[in-house]
């Protein structure tokens, strides 16, 4: 199990004027749930893209398990930290569904029986059972998108990064989504993910980070997250907390920023 | 047109003078001179390197000997050809190197356009100059995200070649899908609609501009000529 940190973490990209992550200080350990959440280009995909080594900090550190990761190659950490991408037609490649979801694990070492169960297994998590075959040029963009989370969920790595896994999903796929980062978090996996879904952020997390212009402006429970007083900073980076939250604040029953803690609360 | 000029000037003498005027004066002017050294240096290196090796000491008709270097010998002969080729790969480089920073395709594509050049063929022209960047950052992209599910590619070159080859059909059959996608957004923007375009915006083109050009394609006949009736020695 990993301990990720960064410290004093900014980054500026080649042709960018502004520092896309600005002095970030996180620290996420080893279990957690974590949501990064924050307006379109606050940063988010460049602050995750750190953590397994895609960008490389312009000023500060990256740590796993207290470890400066500099010297180390994205292909090493990737037996750490899986990331599946915002755009999923940007990480599939391969001719078969099977195929695609092999990739990762099979970087990794594992092959033969072991290989077929991990596949068949990540495949089943997301309602492609009976599709190993299929080309992933004919299934829709919410479904390729899953395939791109499976493909990464198969890694089995300890640490799982989500770029907007709900992005574009039906209640359907959004439920396959949480099911898998619940699968994850029991078998004590990390989950980080990018979400622009605040009512899916505050059911499936135990913290959530808020970015703005590469800071971090907020970061604790869903609880605190959402609770009144930090409407102010949520709106700032154009976030709307989820709606039961809204409500529970207006009926003075404190914190409940989900559906269930809402109605318990009722 | 400087390219053309280069090749018919011959000798050594004229291709620098034509890449002085036609090619290092403009870019000192536009203030693009380092550039264009650098990027036309990067073009043509190997080549020159090559042209003058080759023909410094293996020139057949080679016989003044400047030097000796183990089996072979440097020829006089060989480094003023080596020397001439040199002047006219500049100027054919620095020329084009010159076009290339200067001109923005869709400038290029408007201009060809208001030149009665279909729009079709004017958006091919633009497409495949245009694709080339697109084409790199969806590579860069899509190794990326391999290498973030454990695809080595920072190890020896013949690694990171077995790493990356296999993502190269897909990178292209992406960008071949993303025509299809691209005709259709065409199409319902009225694309192939007859008749000619209202353009909104036209590329200057100044009185100075279109004398240069005139210049430069008279210029092109009358060397023709003047190198066949021989006027063109003292260029040697
Ligand atoms: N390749 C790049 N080159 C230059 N600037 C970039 C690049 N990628 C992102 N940026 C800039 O860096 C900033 C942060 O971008 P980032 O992609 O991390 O945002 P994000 O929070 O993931 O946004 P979104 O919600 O749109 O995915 C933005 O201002 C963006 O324009
Ligand atoms: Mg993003």
């Amino acid at each position: 199990m990993t301990d990720l940190a960064l410290e004093g973490v900014s980054y500026r990209y080649r042709q960018g004027a502004t520092l896309a992550l600005d002095g970030i200080d996180l620290h996420i350990r080893a279990g957690e749930r974590v949501a990064v959440v924050g307006q379109n280009g606050s940063g988010k995909t460049t602050l995750v893209r750190h953590l397994n080594g895609l960008l490389r900090p312009t000023l500060g550190r990256v740590l796993h398990d207290g470890r400066d990761v500099a010297r180390r190659t994205v292909a090493q950490l990737a037996r750490t930290v899986g990331l599946a991408f915002q755009d999923p037609d940007r990480q599939i490649f391969a001719g078969s569904v099977r195929r695609e979801v092999e990739f990762g694990p099979r970087n990794l070492g594992i092959s033969g029986g072991e290989l077929h169960r991990v596949v068949d297994e990540a495949l089943a998590e997301v309602g492609f059972a009976g599709e190993a075959s299929t080309n992933p040029y004919d299934l829709g963009a919410s479904r390729r998108k899953l395939l791109a989370l499976a493909s990464v969920q198969s890694m089995g790595t300890p640490v799982l990064i989500l770029d907007e896994p709900t992005t574009g999903q039906d209640m359907r796929g959004v439920e396959i989504v949480k099911l898998l980062i619940d699968r994850a978090h029991a078998a004590g996996r990390t989950v980080i993910a990018i979400s622009h879904d605040m009512e899916f952020v505050a059911a499936s997390f135990d913290r959530v980070v808020v970015l703005r212009l590469g800071r971090v402006i907020l970061d604790g429970s869903p609880a605190s997250a959402f609770d009144e007083g930090s409407w102010e900073a949520l709106r700032s980076t154009y976030l709307e907390p989820p709606l039961p939250a809204i409500i529970g604040s207006r009926l003075g029953l404190g914190a409940t920023p989900t559906d269930d803690e809402l109605l318990a609360a009722l | 047109m400087t390219t053309a000029l280069a090749v018919l000037a011959g000798g050594l003498l004229g291709p620098a003078l034509l890449t002085a005027v036609a090619v290092v004066v403009p870019a000192v002017i536009g203030r693009i001179f380092g550039r264009l050294l650098r990027t036309a240096l990067l073009l043509t290196l190997p080549i020159a390197v090559s042209v003058l090796v080759v023909n410094l000491f293996f020139f057949p008709a080679g016989r003044d000997v400047l030097f000796q270097l183990g089996p072979v010998t440097a020829t006089a002969e060989g480094l003023e050809f080596a020397l001439e080729t040199l002047a006219r790969i500049g100027a054919i480089s620095g020329a084009i190197t010159l076009f290339y920073l200067t001109t923005p395709p869709s400038e290029l594509v408007l201009d060809l356009e208001r030149r009665g050049v279909s729009p079709r063929i004017a958006f091919v022209a633009l497409a495949s100059v245009q694709t080339v960047p697109a084409l790199v950052e969806r590579a860069a992209t899509i190794t990326a995200a391999q290498r973030a599910r454990g695809l080595d590619t920072e190890g020896s070159l013949w690694r990171r070649l077995r790493g990356v080859l296999p993502l190269a059909g897909p990178v292209l059959l992406g960008s071949i899908t993303e025509v299809e996608a691209r005709t259709l957004a065409l199409e319902a923007r009225g694309f192939t609609r007859p008749g000619r375009r209202t353009l909104l915006w036209w590329p200057p083109d100044s009185a100075r501009q279109r004398l240069a050009r005139w210049v430069l394609v008279l210029a092109v006949p009358l060397l023709l000529v003047a190198r066949a009736l021989g006027w063109l020695g003292w260029l040697n």
